[in-house]
């Protein structure tokens, strides 16, 4: 028989394991399926182009669906990335949410059915005709969760790519012609370095630093050989001539002092404000940055493709997914319908991002005009080649803690080529 | 203790509270409850359900896969998790050795010197600003520490030019061979307000006469220090060697912000390494597995230290009784 003291015990651990049990379970209640709210995660900035266009979006589509509420919650991209899992795992998932493409991403939830299948609604809606060959290849996911083929995860309303920023007042300042092949390219960096100026900005801490080098090698290679990088369609061999030019000549630049030797620590932020600064003439780097550099930078600009390559950085934007276990998944799809619709891509364009499916008379800023043109060359050449991060999980970190010894000069090419070979194949899925 | 007597022909119970040791312990029992269970919410489930998942291959959704021992083999023979290890051996000197060692003498200093001398207020007011950096997020800390630190516009190295030492610029995060260096240094201007408040704190307990007496006798300050100060504040020394230690292995935020673990590696600690596995790459088994040793690591310095303070303050009461 229980004393009276021990009697208290029992019940203030029944009420605290029963208060914890509570708590625990609290967060699982939805709002449940009633057809009348569209709950959307997404995480672009309110004043960036992917921004403002959702925005309108959810205006419109207010307007053409009264009654329907819409619960929208701005996340953080590292936010949706790291707990993606959990919340889709759980009874809290969105009706609508932005996501990463990318096998360790997108392939991966689609891979443990967390996704729903959209390809009917993308053939019902026509949005596979929207997208070009290159954009589509990150909305297709096999049952390996391996992207380029397979059904349909996720929609991309926008594309990104990367291309080289010059400061144009810089070139004429120091009497240096703007480079339209690579020959002119480092003649022109030779000219600058011979004025005391590193001639391209660059960050060895994050992506910067290895898009460089992944440029390089893309310059010698083709389309099968990022298939094969990039969807296993073939043996990655680091050592072949594209990836062993692109090595070699990295460090090389760095050597000649087109890149700061100083470089390896600071990240991408950095590049890009010594680009805004006027300090680095030049960068190469990502349709993300333009919007900044049209608000930020005082001097006339430009951009063209990396010169002497068919293949460059890019892909589809990020996509709009739908979670499986979505409680209305008619309204998530209208969303996505009307992000496709020609207002909401015109207005993507004009604000500065890469539509994918606006009416090019639509767009009148110059500038837009000329960024949507250049993506407009790479789609038609099909010249979209991924991010080098993208094959394995991890690779990332991989990627930059080995550029940064090529930058350091504590590791020469061939050992950062043997480095990345034993990090790929150690997780490089095999079908 | 509960004995029955007989009174007038009846039984009653009496109670002996005095003799009773184990009435009091019961009734504290009940007030550490909620705690307990809090504690075994927060901290003991999540480490066994993190302990059960080291002993998997998961990748964070779907059905983890029992692998047995295979991730903790496959930590034994990872030089990235050794080295990781290795480095937070620095961070114990940055993080713990090095802050106590300074804390000591400049909460000495400020105690019997400047108190002294320029008034308490003035010590107060220093002690403050060694301690502002232990209040300031480590996130601001880290990106202010990085500008100062850039390699071509921080102030670091304008100011050794400005003074006549530009060749001793450096690239203080970038360069593999003095990253690691960099950061010790940053954490210890971040440590080191801890142990001088702790030491400023014990100091103030420590009899004033003991001090009166030695000078009496002639004693200089560094003798006073070693033989007085030193011996009176041991229990705190103790503390927070403890706690600084447990600080530097679990550091985190600092190489987030500063290093990313970079460059090359250079500056990863196991806290970073296992978030990378985790996150990044995903392979949550092995995340766990590296974060279940870390925890194991973390748990037996605790005990042993405090254990040997439990000893080293026995000891002491020995002596003195």
């Amino acid at each position: 028989m229980l004393t009276a003291q021990k009697r208290v015990v029992a019940t203030a651990a029944a009420v605290m394991s029963g208060a914890l049990l509570l708590a625990s379970c609290g967060g699982s209640e939805s709002s449940g399926s009633d057809g009348k709210t569209l709950k959307l995660w997404h995480y672009e900035a309110p004043d960036s182009a992917m921004g403002a266009a959702w925005n309108e979006a959810i205006k419109e589509f207010k307007r053409t669906h009264p009654g329907v509420t819409v619960k929208f919650e701005s996340k953080g991209f590292e936010q949706i990335q790291k707990t993606a899992q959990m919340v889709l795992n759980s009874g809290d998932a969105p009706d609508l949410m932005e996501y990463n493409k990318g096998n360790a991403t997108a392939g991966l939830l689609s891979k443990q059915g967390l996704l729903t299948d959209l390809t009917d609604e993308a053939t019902e809606r026509g949005w596979d005709k929207k997208l070009s060959a290159g954009v589509r290849t990150t909305s297709q996911y096999d049952a390996n969760g391996v992207m380029g083929s397979g059904k349909w995860y996720g929609i991309p309303n926008y594309a990104e790519y990367t291309m080289v920023f010059y400061n144009k007042e810089l070139f004429k300042k120091h009497g240096i012609a703007e480079p339209t092949t690579l020959d002119e390219l480092t003649t022109a960096m030779d000219k600058f370095v011979a004025e005391g100026i590193t001639p391209l900005a660059n960050a060895g801490s994050e992506y910067p630093a290895q898009q460089y080098l992944y440029q390089l090698a893309l310059s010698k290679a083709d389309r099968p050989w990022v298939d094969s990088y990039e969807l296993y369609k073939g043996k990655t061999d680091f050592h072949d001539a594209a990836w062993t030019y692109g090595a070699e000549t990295f460090a090389d630049w760095v050597k000649k002092g087109y890149i700061s030797e100083k470089s390896s620590g600071l990240k991408a932020e950095d590049a890009g404000i010594s680009f805004i600064q006027g300090k680095s003439p030049i960068l190469f780097s990502g349709s993300w940055w333009y919007g900044r550099f049209k608000s930020d930078a005082k001097f006339d600009w430009g951009t063209f493709l990396w010169p002497d390559s068919n293949l460059t950085l890019g892909s589809g934007g990020n996509l709009w997914v739908v979670p499986k276990g979505a409680k209305n998944k008619d309204l998530a799809y209208d969303f996505i319908d009307i992000t496709m619709s020609k207002k909401i891509q015109n207005l993507l364009g004009n604000k500065g991002g890469v539509p994918v499916a606006a009416d090019p008379a639509a767009i009148t800023d110059p500038q837009a005009k000329s960024l949507i043109a250049n993506f407009n060359t790479l789609a038609d050449r099909d010249g979209l080649a991924f991010y080098p991060d993208w094959p394995v999980p991890g690779f990332y970190d991989v990627l930059v803690s080995g550029t940064q010894k090529l930058i350091t000069d504590s590791e020469k090419p061939d050992a950062y080529l043997s480095a990345l070979q034993e990090a790929y194949d150690k997780d490089v899925p095999t079908k | 203790m509960t004995v029955t007597v007989e009174r007038g022909g009846r039984v009653v119970e009496k109670r002996h509270h005095a003799k009773s040791p184990r009435r009091p312990r019961d009734s504290y029992a009940l007030f550490l409850l909620p705690g307990a269970l809090a504690f075994t919410a927060v901290i003991v489930v999540p480490f066994l359900m993190n302990t059960g998942v080291s002993f998997t291959d998961w990748q964070g959704v779907g059905s983890p896969e029992w692998s047995g021992l295979a991730n903790y083999r496959e930590l034994m023979d990872d030089s990235e998790f050794w080295a990781s290890f290795r480095h937070s051996l620095f961070m114990v000197v940055a993080m713990a050795a090095v802050p106590t060692a300074l804390g000591l003498v400049l909460a000495a200093a400020l105690f019997d010197f400047v108190g002294k001398h320029f008034g308490s207020a003035t010590a107060s007011l220093l002690r403050a600003c060694f301690y502002l950096p232990q209040v300031l997020p480590i996130a601001v800390a880290g990106i202010v520490w990085s500008w100062i630190l850039a390699p071509d516009n921080g102030s670091l190295n304008e100011l050794l030019k400005a003074v006549g030492l530009g060749s001793w610029q450096q690239d203080w995060l970038g360069d593999p061979d003095i990253a690691l260096y960099s950061v010790m240094g940053v954490m210890v201007w971040v440590q080191i307000g801890f142990p001088l408040v702790i030491f400023m704190a014990g100091l103030q307990r420590v009899d004033p006469q003991l001090y009166e007496a030695a000078e009496l006798d002639g004693a200089g300050w560094w003798r006073r220090f070693w033989h007085i100060t030193l011996q009176q504040i041991r229990p705190e020394i103790y503390v927070v060697l403890l706690w600084c230690t447990i600080a530097a292995l679990k550091v985190f935020g600092a190489v987030y912000v500063l290093t990313k673990g970079g460059p090359g590696g250079a500056t990863n600690v196991p806290s970073y390494f296992s978030f990378t596995t985790f996150f990044e790459k995903t392979q949550v088994g092995y995340g766990a597995a590296i974060s279940t040793v870390l925890t194991v690591i973390i748990l037996a310095l605790a005990l042993i230290g405090l254990k040997f303070q439990t000893r080293a303050e026995d000891l002491e009461e020995g002596i003195r009784t």
